[in-house]
C-alpha cells in the first residue's frame, strides 16, 4: 500500500493506492502520525484508488477509526471501489464505520 | 559486548614446547583457565573430542599430521564445522594466509605472537561463537514450541474418526482440508452434532494468521463451550459468540464466521453468517453463491446477525472455505476470485463426483504461489442421495 496525505486546519486526508493487506501493519503508525494535529476534527480516508483490501486490512480501518475517536476526531472512508467496496459490503464494515459511497 | 571468558575452553596445537607455554600465558591472563594441549594434528582432533574445546589455537607446521589438515578433518565433521580455528601463521607469508583459509581457518594470529592481538582476536571469535549458539538454542527452541503449539491447533479440528462418524450418522459425505501459511493460523473449522435430525456446521477466520490469530482461534475454541446450539436459532448464537469476542478482542482484531444448523427431517438448512467469504449450494445441478454479508465477529457489541433458511435435499451439498481460496494468487494468475468458486467447483465436481476436494486444491495449487500468503481451509458437507 502507498498513500499520500493533504492536511489542512481542522482536516486530515490520506489517499491510499495499491493493496492493504497483513503486511502493512508496519505502515500504521506513519498514518497514525497525521493525526496528532492539534483541533482535528475530520479524518478523511480515500479508498477510491485502492484495489484490494484484506480482512487484515479490515482490522486497520477499525484500529484507525479508534485513534481518530480518541483525537476527537471523526473518521470517513470515501470511495471504495469493486473488490474494495466488495469486501467492506461483505463483512458489513458499514454498519461501525462511515462510508461515503 | 563483552562475555565472561572463564567459562570458555581453548586447545593449543603446537609442536614447540615454548609456543604452547607462552599462548597458554597469554590467554591465561586474559581470564581463559580451561586450557588442554596437543602437539600435532592426530593428537589435536582426538583432544576436539573429548575436550570439546569453543576454540582451538593452531599450528601450521606440525610432525604426523599438520595444522591444515587438521582443521581440514574439522570442517568435514557436522559438529565442529562451526568451530573458531585460529590459525598462527607469519605475517608475511600471503600464500601461507590463503591456504589457512582455504582449509577453514577462522582467523589468522601473527607469528611471532603478539599478546595484545591475539587477545583480541581470541575474544572476538569467543563472542561470536556465544551469539551463534545462543541464536541456535534459540531457534531450536522456538521451533519445538511451535511444533506442540501446531500439534494443538490441530486438535481443535474434528479428528479423522469423528467426521467419519458423523457422516455415518447423518448420512453426508464430509470431507475437509486445512493447512495454516506458517506454523500457526487462525482458521477454525468444526461439526456439532444437535440431536437425530440436526447437525451444525461452524467455520471460521481471524484476520492475519500466525501466532496471534492462532491464540483467537484458542479463544474461540473456549466460548464455543460457553453457548449450547440445541435451542436458539444460528443468528443468536452467532450474537452471543460476537459478545463474548468482542469483550476479550483489541481493537482491528476480529473473525469472519459461518454456522449453518442442517436439519435432515426438513431438508432445510438455517445459516447465519457474519462476513465469511460466499458460501457454494448446490441443489439438483444448480450451484450458487449464497449471501453471507454480516457484520465481523468481535468488532461491535452492537452487532445484529440475520438468519437464512434454504432447502437442502438429498444428493445436495454446501460447500465452506476461507478466504485464501480466493485471494491467494500466483505467477502469472489472478486468485480465483468470488465469482470464480461455482466454475471451479463445477470442474472439480466432474472430475470427482463425491470427493471433489481433491481436483479442486489440485486446480488451486497448480495456479498459485506457496507457501500460501494466509491460511486455507475447505469443507464439503453433501447429503448421500
Amino acid at each position: 500500500m502507498e498513500f499520500e496525505a493533504r492536511q489542512s486546519l481542522q482536516l486530515v486526508e490520506v489517499r491510499m493506492s495499491g493493496r492493504l493487506e497483513f503486511t502493512d501493519h508496519d505502515r500504521l503508525p506513519d498514518i497514525v502520525e497525521l493525526l496528532d494535529q492539534p483541533g482535528l476534527g475530520q479524518f478523511v480516508l480515500d479508498l477510491s484508488d485502492l484495489a484490494f483490501i484484506d480482512s487484515a486490512g479490515l482490522g486497520m480501518l477499525l484500529i484507525l477509526q479508534e485513534e481518530a475517536e480518541q483525537r476527537n476526531a471523526k473518521l470517513v472512508v470515501r470511495g471504495p471501489r469493486d473488490d474494495v467496496r466488495r469486501s467492506l459490503d461483505l463483512a458489513r464494515i458499514g454498519d461501525i464505520l462511515t462510508i461515503e459511497y | 559486548m563483552a562475555i565472561s571468558l572463564a567459562a570458555s575452553r581453548v586447545l593449543i596445537v603446537d609442536d614447540n614446547e615454548f609456543n604452547r607455554k607462552s599462548l597458554a600465558l597469554i590467554i591465561r591472563r586474559a581470564g581463559l583457565t580451561q586450557i588442554e594441549f596437543a602437539e600435532n594434528g592426530v593428537e589435536g582432533l582426538r583432544k576436539v573430542a573429548s575436550f570439546r574445546p569453543d576454540l582451538v589455537l593452531l599450528d601450521v607446521n606440525m610432525p604426523v599430521m599438520d595444522g591444515l589438515e587438521m582443521c581440514r578433518q574439522l570442517r568435514r565433521s557436522a559438529t565442529h564445522e562451526e568451530l573458531p580455528v585460529l590459525f598462527q601463521t607469519a605475517l608475511d607469508s600471503d600464500e601461507e594466509q590463503v591456504r589457512c583459509f582455504e582449509a577453514g581457518g577462522s582467523d589468522l594470529i601473527s607469528k611471532p605472537i603478539k599478546p595484545g592481538e591475539c587477545v583480541a582476536r581470541v575474544r572476538h571469535q569467543l563472542e561470536k561463537r556465544k551469539l551463534f549458539n545462543d541464536l541456535a538454542n534459540f531457534r531450536e527452541r522456538v521451533e519445538r514450541e511451535l511444533k506442540h503449539a501446531q500439534a494443538m491447533q490441530l486438535s481443535l479440528l474434528p479428528e479423522p474418526k469423528r467426521l467419519q462418524a458423523i457422516a455415518e450418522r447423518y448420512e453426508l459425505v464430509l470431507d475437509a482440508h486445512f493447512e495454516t501459511s506458517s506454523e500457526l493460523g487462525g482458521d477454525f473449522w468444526n461439526v456439532y452434532p444437535l440431536d437425530d435430525n440436526r447437525v451444525a456446521f461452524l467455520i471460521a477466520d481471524f484476520a492475519g494468521h500466525g501466532i496471534t490469530a492462532a491464540i483467537n482461534a484458542f479463544r474461540l475454541h473456549t466460548l464455543i463451550d460457553r453457548f449450547p446450539m440445541q435451542h436458539v436459532p444460528p443468528s443468536e448464537w452467532l450474537a452471543n459468540l460476537n459478545g463474548a469476542l468482542k469483550d476479550v478482542l483489541p481493537t482491528g482484531q476480529f473473525a469472519t464466521a459461518f454456522f449453518g444448523i442442517l436439519d435432515l427431517h426438513t431438508d432445510t438448512l438455517t445459516y447465519a453468517s457474519a462476513g465469511a467469504p460466499n458460501p457454494v449450494l448446490g441443489v439438483g445441478g444448480d450451484i450458487r453463491l449464497l449471501d453471507s454479508a454480516g457484520l465481523v465477529l468481535g468488532a461491535s457489541r452492537r452487532a445484529k446477525y440475520v438468519d437464512r433458511s434454504l432447502r437442502l435435499p438429498r444428493g445436495g451439498f454446501l460447500f465452506l472455505y476461507s478466504d485464501a481460496l480466493i485471494e491467494c494468487s500466483g505467477e502469472g494468475n489472478g486468485p480465483i476470485g468470488q465469482d470464480g468458486v461455482p466454475d471451479v467447483l463445477r470442474g472439480a465436481l466432474a472430475i470427482n463426483r463425491t470427493q471433489p476436494l481433491i481436483p479442486l486444491l489440485d486446480h488451486f495449487y497448480a495456479r498459485t504461489k506457496q507457501p500460501l500468503r494466509d491460511d486455507l481451509t475447505t469443507v464439503w458437507i453433501a447429503r448421500r442421495p
